[in-house]
């Protein structure tokens, strides 16, 4: 095959939370993307991808060989390119893939780790989050084309939260896809959905991350203000990319309300559930929305199917 | 020839900062810091921190290595990046405080840090299974506190634990795992020889 004809291929990291608290990222996704035209076959036998404490609990090599034994086996499945819609992988598998490509002394050290298992790497892959590739391969004018059940009146506050945007979406190696502070690419995928991009001045505020699992306490304020503001700004829903915001923003609303003396009841899906339903999928199994914990009118009026 | 960690005797060792520099990632950027405070002002949790980024690298700089290993910095931080985005000088602030984190816990400065406790059942996790297995990673960190403790933020969470097992999102039975545990856990290993190796190599020299 000439190498100018050869496509692209996507070999898909699901990630841990895709088996347990973000199932319905994980459906979406897959629902959306061959409608959005690529092509992916999941990465076979995967392993976690270190996480925010990988580092601190297992050190800094076996975290690297971690993210190297994906990317060996995806090399095995002659991909070009590895896909997730994971903040968290994406921020380690691609950190860890460009620092191997940098440095032949890492890399040695990671082949070295992987040789006890028959496995290699050789720095062949591109690491690429699904939004990015969204934005650079398919184009927000796919996106309305596909379209066929417009979210008509659907008011969308998109938060995109931190590692998915930091720190590469704006590096050359990153796909140069939008900025660190003031992304504007779910606003697009929301408005080319049909639905309002309202306007959402924290949309990469942190929600505390792995800190809002540990230690609560310290990082409720922070949630408190992304939902003030996306209530504020009139948002039917918090449409995200990443796994954690979603369950953070979602799950401590409760705790919140005790905690501050609030009333919020504000939906918070991924950008992907909304695109399933856009684009006429079913609402459960494609688009997952029955697997939110917070319901709104609403969120309930989506989830079903015409 | 590379630089052996200080000893403690001594409040302030430059030997330490060339310690980081040489060892921690991130770390030969530190001479850069003009001290603007644009990472501590950045930072979401800045309000938390004994000392924030921006003093935590003047002290690394002083040689202050008890103070700076013992910073509650290092167990804030949300890993937002926003420091490093920010960094007029294009330090990454972020790795080097996250590599700080990890050296602090293999030199046994964090056995009792709860960030730290968190980070072991994690790994736990991941080495026995080669993924994280949310609840048990959540059940075994509450429950590293005692048993009362882990039964008290049990309770707590229950309603968060109801509702995830009412969507679907909260996996029931056994733990995913990789196919082959096993060469999982013998790269694992290796990696780790090779890490304490290169770490030993350096203190000799």
């Amino acid at each position: 095959m000439n190498s100018k004809d050869a496509r692209k291929k996507y070999v898909y990291y699901p990630g841990c939370s895709s088996q347990g608290s973000s199932k319905h990222l994980d459906e979406s996704l897959r629902a959306i993307i061959p409608e959005l035209g690529l092509e992916m076959e999941e990465l076979d036998d995967w392993n976690c991808c270190g996480a925010s404490v990988g580092n601190i609990g297992g050190g800094p090599l076996p975290t690297t060989a971690l993210t190297g034994r994906n990317l060996a086996k995806a090399e095995t499945q002659h991909a070009t390119d590895v896909i997730t819609g994971c903040a968290a992988c994406y921020l380690n598998t691609h950190g860890a893939n460009e620092r191997i490509k940098a440095d032949v002394a890492l890399q040695n050290k990671v082949n070295e780790s992987l040789a006890v298992a028959d496995l290699s790497y050789e720095a062949s892959l591109q690491v690429r989050h699904a939004c990015e590739v969204i934005v650079n391969e398919v184009g927000i004018d796919k996106i309305k084309e596909r379209v066929t059940q417009p979210l008509d009146g659907l008011k969308v506050a998109g938060y995109v939260g931190c590692q998915t945007v930091r720190p590469f979406a704006n590096t050359e190696s990153g796909g140069n896809y939008d900025t660190f502070d003031d992304p504007e690419f779910l606003d697009q995928f929301a408005e080319a959905c049909g639905a309002e991009a309202v306007d959402f001045n924290v949309k990469t505020s942190c929600c505390g991350g792995s800190i809002s699992v540990i230690s609560p306490e310290k990082t409720l304020h922070l949630i408190k203000e992304i939902l003030q503001a996306a209530e504020d700004a009139g948002a039917d829903v918090i449409s995200t990319p990443c796994p954690l915001c979603q369950t953070n923003v979602e799950m401590y609303q409760a705790e919140i309300n005790k905690k501050f003396g609030t009333d919020f009841n504000l939906p918070v899906v991924f950008y992907s559930q909304l695109m399933a339903k856009a684009f006429g999928l079913d609402g459960r199994k494609d688009a997952g929305l029955h697997r939110n914990t917070v319901r709104s009118e609403k969120l309930d009026i989506l989830v079903q199917n015409a | 020839m590379a630089t052996p960690l200080p000893d403690s005797s001594q409040k302030y060792d430059l030997g330490f900062a060339r310690w980081v520099y040489e060892n921690v990632k991130g770390g030969d950027q530190l001479s850069m810091c003009m001290q603007c405070g644009a990472c501590s002002g950045s930072c979401p949790i800045g309000t938390d921190m004994d000392h924030g980024p921006r003093k935590l690298i003047m002290m690394i700089r002083a040689g202050m290595k008890d103070t700076v290993l013992r910073s509650n910095t290092l167990w804030n931080c949300t890993s937002c990046y926003r420091c490093t985005v920010r960094c007029p000088r294009g330090i990454p602030v972020t790795s080097i405080v996250q590599g700080l984190a990890a050296k602090a816990v293999s030199l046994g400065y964090a056995d009792e840090v709860v960030t730290s406790r968190f980070a072991r059942s994690f790994w736990w996790s991941v080495t026995h299974f080669g993924r994280t297995d949310e609840r048990l990673v959540t059940a075994k960190f509450y429950f590293s506190f005692g048993l009362a403790e882990g039964i008290k933020r049990g309770l707590g969470n229950l309603k968060i634990a109801l509702d995830l097992i009412l969507k679907g999102r909260m996996h029931l039975g056994l733990p995913h795992k990789v196919s082959d545990t096993g060469g999982l856990q013998a790269i694992l290993e290796k990696a780790a020889e090779i890490e304490a190796r290169d770490q030993l190599g350096e203190d000799k020299s």
